[in-house]
C-alpha cells in the first residue's frame, strides 16, 4: 500500500517537473521569437498585454488536453477551416520570425547587391511555404 | 577671444568617384561668425585616392587637429558620431534580373522543402489527424479540411509578420525586416569604424 502511494508521488513529481520545464522552455521561446509582441504592434492594443500572456497559457493548456484527451465532439467542416486557417497564420508568423532572427534576408541581399528586389525575396519565401505545403498534403502524403 | 565652433559628423557619406573630401561633405557645423563657418566649411580634409579602395574612415579626432593647426583662434566643440565612414562606389551597375531570379528560385525552393521537412519532423499528419478525429468523430487519413487552410494561413501569417504585401504596406510602422536590415548596417558601420579607423600620419590630409 505504501510503495503503492510512493510511486504515485514520484510520478506526480516527475510529471510536474516535466511539465514546469516544457512550460517555461514554450514561452521562453515564443518570447525569444517576439510573436506576441508583433501581434500586440499589428493590433495596436498595448494595454491589453497581459491578456496576450493569459491566451498564450490558455492555448497551451487546451492544447495539452486535446492530446490526452478521448472524448469527441461533433463539430461543423466550418470549424475546421478556421482551425486549419488560424493555424496556419500562427505558423507562418513562427517561420517568418524564425527567417528574420537567423538574419538570412539582410545578408542575402548585401552579398549579392540586389536591395531593389528585397520584397520579391520576401514573397520568394511566402510562396515556398504555401506551395511547400499544399505540395506535401495533396501530392505526397497521399503517394 | 576664441571663437566657439561647433562640430556635428555626419555617419555615413556615399560618393561616387575619387575625389577631394571637404569639411562640409563629412560634417555639419554651427558658429557665429559666417565668413569663419564657410572658410571651415570649404577646408579640403582628405583626398580619397585608389590606394583606400572603397572604404574611409574619417575620425573626428583627425578633424579637431587638423582645424586647430590651421586657425589658432578657434576653439572646436565635437556632438554627435565620432567618425564617419566614407564609401566609394564606382560605377554601380543595376542588380541583374537573372541573379535575383536565381536568388528568387533557391529562396522557393529552399522554404518550400524545409516547410515539408518540419512538418515531418513534428509529424504534423498525425497531429492533424488526430484533431480532426476529436473534431467530427470520424478518422480521415488526409485531413484536407484542415490542411488546406493551414497551408494558405501559412502565408498569410508571414505576410502579417512582415508587414507588406509585395509594395503595400498594412501600417506605417517600419517592419521587423526594415529594422533588422538597419541593425545589420549599423553593426557593420560599427565594425569599420573601429577597425578601419587609423589615426596616423599619412592620413592627414595632403
Amino acid at each position: 500500500m505504501n510503495t503503492v502511494l510512493l510511486i504515485k508521488l514520484t510520478e506526480v513529481i516527475i510529471g510536474f517537473a516535466s511539465g514546469i520545464a516544457v512550460g517555461s522552455g514554450f514561452v521562453a521561446f515564443l518570447t525569444v521569437l517576439g510573436v506576441i509582441p508583433r501581434l500586440i504592434q499589428l493590433a495596436n492594443n498595448y494595454h491589453l498585454v497581459q491578456l496576450y500572456g493569459i491566451c498564450a497559457i490558455a492555448g497551451a493548456l487546451f492544447g495539452t488536453y486535446l492530446s490526452f484527451t478521448d472524448i469527441v465532439s461533433k463539430q461543423s467542416i466550418i470549424l475546421l477551416l478556421l482551425w486549419g486557417a488560424l493555424h496556419g497564420v500562427f505558423n507562418g508568423m513562427l517561420a517568418a520570425a524564425l527567417t528574420e532572427v537567423l538574419n538570412v534576408f539582410p545578408i542575402l541581399t548585401k552579398r549579392i547587391g540586389i536591395q531593389g528586389y528585397l520584397l520579391w525575396l520576401v514573397m520568394a519565401v511566402v510562396f515556398g511555404k504555401i506551395i511547400g505545403s499544399l505540395f506535401q498534403w495533396l501530392i505526397l502524403e497521399r503517394l | 577671444m576664441k571663437q566657439l565652433v561647433y562640430i556635428r559628423m555626419k555617419k555615413n557619406l556615399d560618393i561616387k568617384d575619387m575625389r577631394e573630401i571637404r569639411l562640409k561633405d563629412i560634417a555639419y557645423l554651427s558658429t557665429l561668425s559666417h565668413d569663419l563657418k564657410s572658410r571651415l566649411e570649404n577646408m579640403p580634409i582628405y583626398r580619397i585616392t585608389k590606394k583606400d579602395n572603397n572604404l574611409v574612415v574619417i575620425d573626428s579626432f583627425l578633424i579637431v587637429e587638423h582645424l586647430t593647426t590651421q586657425f589658432n583662434e578657434i576653439e572646436i566643440q565635437l556632438i554627435g558620431p565620432t567618425n564617419t565612414v566614407i564609401r566609394v562606389h564606382k560605377v554601380r551597375k543595376h542588380s541583374s534580373i537573372l541573379l535575383t531570379a536565381f536568388a528568387w528560385i533557391i529562396l522557393f525552393i529552399g522554404t518550400a522543402m524545409t516547410i515539408v521537412n518540419f512538418h515531418y519532423d513534428v509529424s504534423m499528419q498525425v497531429v492533424q489527424q488526430r484533431i480532426h478525429y476529436l473534431l467530427t468523430g470520424e478518422y480521415t487519413k488526409y485531413p484536407l479540411w484542415l490542411q488546406i487552410p493551414y497551408s494558405f494561413g501559412l502565408g498569410a501569417g508571414m505576410l502579417l509578420f512582415f508587414n507588406h504585401w509585395f509594395n503595400k504596406r498594412f501600417n506605417e510602422e517600419p517592419s521587423p525586416l526594415e529594422v533588422e536590415i538597419f541593425n545589420y548596417q549599423q553593426s557593420i558601420d560599427n565594425y569599420i569604424g573601429h577597425h578601419e579607423n587609423i589615426i596616423d600620419e599619412h592620413r592627414s590630409p595632403h
